[in-house]
């Protein structure tokens, strides 16, 4: 008989697939896995350590650096290359001790002369977080284990930003180094594979040996994949080729679920309406707490939750996470959803035919979400008109260039990060420069901490939303997920967990 | 043809050329805030003016293109804004997986496509018939939807080769089979009709012809006149487009590489693209820009070297 084409082209698969069928090495099947394959939904921005970034780019660092302080998943505050911390009374003088014998992978020495020049170029780099060391006027090694840093007021963040990429600890001899965005040394745990990472695509970790906190070395070799492409990280999850990942969007998660995974939920962002122009400054309706608490009113949070996260958060009025000290139950459902009130707030405002507002419609708000909005705002007399830009738009954004505007903001553990961020008149979000007697008093009182920084904070919180300085929409979940072969714990405020709170399961 | 070689090879410079100050200019007016999105979205103003000054964003246009022209003529294209890495480093080794890809492609679609085309051509029938659908569903149907459905029925269901992910054949020969099939599968499935239904017209056309006829009648052996003269002349037109579906699988890469995660040029292009990143996207435009020159001139030696009537002038 003569064999058909179909015939012959499934003689060559099945010829090929002998060939092909070894595993696709994602795990293993003894009890600890040799390695451990993250996804990463963004992509490392630079390993230069005085500009890097932080927040869904700690995994990356954290590989590799170490912070002068840790934090866990609770957002303690630990001992990292500093091993003890002290403030004098007025709270402006911090003195850090040092880790003694600790080396950097090239072999350098870290001492308090390598922890002040790290320290200083990343107050005096180009990372976006730089400004959160803007308190820090000095930094000295009174000795080769002691650096004592003045600052100007008190900080009731330092310590936490010392944690973070404020506090990671490059060798001095990448400070000067023309390829220091692609070649980091560090202190920390792993140390890049040059050889074995793609950048920009895969980044390959291998153990090092001798490292001073072995407990933390959870897996020999550790890479992470990033995938920017939403689509190809879900196949990745349903081919069994990461152990965890934090996935794009909510709408995956049942995906995730249904491939064996487990999902692990904890607020992270705030999403909503920024309500920037509080001074009325370019559109004099935004001016007016009316008009801004009007606008507040016309949110049905459940049904926006339900339309654009598929339920994966909770509705709320205040920007204010339930980890930080400033949350108040109660303010979730300040502004219950009421079309008639914002239309009566909008006619006490002067404005009985209601307003217009332009706002851009941006890469971070497919159109169907922006209809969606913008129609509910519609039916209480506040019309929306979009502005489409590029995916550049955040230059013009943080310039004052709409009024308000969509976006999310993290919600950080501690109150204070979130003045900084998102409320002192100087913070990048605060993009009007809006300086209010009133929270500035409250900041004084928060500075220096204590239960009546504590107390201040919550009168912040207060302040906010009865001033309606922001309309928020819901708190976002941040999704991870997990394999059978790794657990993790959620860090508190982030999207993905500490390096070392990602474990194998025996 | 050494003097044709060198002509193409000078005007595919000058090609080069006008195609990097377009790129350049098109790319930098059409993208703001590059130094907000290198700093970070809560960088503030200090932060974004150090970044302007260390990549000399805070210059005239006309000045960052000279200076980037000048270094690029030396071989040197910088450095990417984002990642640091070196232009020439970037793309040169991502350059070597989608020529894997794209060469799988081409060659996948070349032996299906003259199986197909031949056996149109000699047998009509069921063969024909499979040419004309497969043209049409070839055409019909996007690259990434074909890559999503093999994904999802070869990697997710039946998990016979990994869902996203590049193996290096340095590595694991096995790997990188593995690896490639299913993007190569998709960006040839596409591309095998039309190859097809090309040889198919032109071994018709051939066929057809006295000089066929005559070495026939002279007892030839039927296989040795098909393959010997009828193909070989036939070859010519289906070279032509095998050459073209090169250029088209390279473009089609980039969406394909994206859906299976494949560290080739395509994320590359996108996201630079996308951010604005000038070094990058330059580097990318040039590389891939002079690929398709030489492909294009290796298609006209090959043409001239199979049909030595074929006149390179």
């Amino acid at each position: 008989m003569k064999p058909s084409p179909l015939h012959a082209l499934a003689v060559t698969l099945a010829a090929l697939l002998p060939l092909t069928a070894c595993s696709n090495g994602s795990g293993s099947d003894s009890e600890q896995p040799e390695e451990l394959v993250v996804g990463m939904p963004v992509d490392l921005t630079t390993w230069a350590a005085a500009d890097a970034a932080w927040g869904n780019e700690a995994l990356y660092h954290q590989a590799v650096y170490d912070t002068l302080l840790r934090t866990d998943a609770q957002g303690g505050v630990e001992p990292g290359l500093a091993t003890e911390w002290s403030y004098d009374e007025s709270m402006t003088r911090l003195t850090l001790e040092l880790r003694e014998g600790v080396t950097f992978s090239d072999g350098t020495a870290f001492d308090a002369e390598v922890a002040v020049q790290n320290l200083l170029r990343f107050r005096d780099g180009a990372s976006e977080n730089a400004a959160n060391l803007s308190s820090v006027v000095e930094a000295e090694a009174v000795d080769a284990d002691t650096v004592e840093l003045t600052l100007d007021a008190p900080d009731p963040a330092l310590l936490t930003y010392l944690s973070h990429n404020a506090g990671l600890q490059a060798s001095p001899e990448t400070f000067d180094a023309e390829d220091a965005q692609v070649r980091p040394v560090g202190s920390g745990p792993y140390v890049l594979d040059e050889e074995a990472t793609v950048v920009s695509s895969r980044y390959v970790f291998t153990a090092r040996e001798d490292y001073w906190d072995p407990e933390v070395q959870l897996y020999p070799k550790i890479t992470m994949q990033y995938y920017p492409d939403a689509t190809a990280m879900l196949n990745a999850v349903k081919g069994g080729q990461v152990n965890v990942t934090n996935l794009h969007s909510s709408s995956q998660a049942a995906d995730a679920e249904s491939a064996g995974y487990d999902v692990h939920l904890s607020p992270v962002n705030w999403k909503g309406l920024i309500l920037a122009d509080r001074g009325g400054e370019v559109e004099e309706a935004v001016g007016d707490v009316r008009v801004r608490q009007a606008i507040n009113h016309a949110l049905d949070r459940e049904a926006l939750l339900d339309a654009m996260d598929h339920g994966y958060g909770e509705p709320t009025a205040q920007i204010f996470g339930p980890d930080s000290e400033a949350y108040a139950e109660a303010l979730d459902d300040a502004y219950p959803y009421d079309p008639d009130r914002a239309r009566e707030l909008l006619e006490e405002a002067g404005y009985p035919d209601g307003i217009t507002l332009v706002q851009p419609q941006t890469s971070f708000t497919p159109a169907s979400e922006f209809e969606l909005i913008a129609g509910m705002l519609a039916e209480s007399g506040i019309d929306v008109e979009a502005e489409h830009v590029g995916s550049t738009f955040i230059g013009d954004l943080l310039g004052g260039a709409w009024p308000t505007f969509r976006f999310a903001l993290n919600q950080e553990p501690l109150p204070w990060m979130t003045y900084r961020l998102a409320i002192a008149p100087d913070s990048a979000w605060n993009v009007y420069d809006v300086e209010d007697p009133t929270v500035e008093k409250l900041a004084e009182r928060m500075r220096l901490g204590g239960e009546d920084g504590a107390a201040a904070s919550r009168e912040l919180n207060e302040y906010l939303v009865e001033q309606a300085w922001f309309a928020p929409f819901y708190r976002l979940q941040g999704i991870v997920v997990t394999d059978g072969s790794t657990d993790a714990t959620h860090k508190v405020g982030y999207a993905m967990p500490n390096l070392w709170d990602i474990v194998p399961v025996s | 043809m050494i003097t044709y070689s060198v002509k193409r090879l000078l005007s595919g410079a000058a090609l080069l050329a006008v195609l990097s100050v377009i790129t350049f200019f098109a790319l930098r007016l059409g993208t703001q805030g590059v130094a907000q999105q290198i700093a970070g979205q809560s960088a503030g103003p200090e932060a974004v003016a150090l970044i302007e000054e260390r990549y000399g964003l805070d210059r005239p246009l006309a000045q960052q293109f000279l200076s980037w022209a000048a270094s690029a003529l030396t071989g040197d294209l910088g450095r990417s804004w984002f990642t640091g890495q070196p232009v020439t480093e970037a793309v040169l080794s991502r350059l070597a997986v989608t020529v894997n890809l794209a060469v799988g492609s081409v060659a996948l679609t070349g032996a299906l496509g003259v199986l197909l085309g031949a056996l149109a051509a000699t047998r009509r029938g069921w063969p024909d018939r499979l040419v004309q659908v497969l043209s049409v569903l070839g055409q019909a149907v996007p690259g990434f939807v074909l890559a999503v459905g093999l994904v999802l029925l070869f990697a997710v269901q039946l998990r016979w080769f990994p869902a996203t992910g590049y193996t290096d054949p340095s590595d694991s020969v096995g790997g990188w089979i593995r690896s490639l099939t299913l993007p190569v599968l998709a960006l040839a499935v596409g591309s095998v009709g039309g190859v097809a239904q090309q040889v198919r017209g032109s071994m018709l056309d051939v066929l057809r012809r006295d000089h066929v006829r005559t070495l026939r009648s002279r007892g030839l052996p039927r296989r040795r006149v098909l393959y010997r003269y009828v193909l070989r002349n036939a070859a010519g037109p289906a070279l032509s487009v095998l050459g073209l579906q090169f250029v088209i699988i390279l473009s089609a890469a980039v969406v394909v590489e994206q859906v299976f995660s494949i560290p080739g040029l395509g994320p590359v292009a996108l996201t630079s693209t996308a951010r604005g990143d000038a070094p990058l996207v330059m580097g990318v435009v040039l590389v891939t820009g002079a690929l398709v020159v030489l492909v294009n001139l290796l298609v006209d030696l090959l043409q001239a070297f199979l049909n030595p009537k074929v006149r390179l002038s």
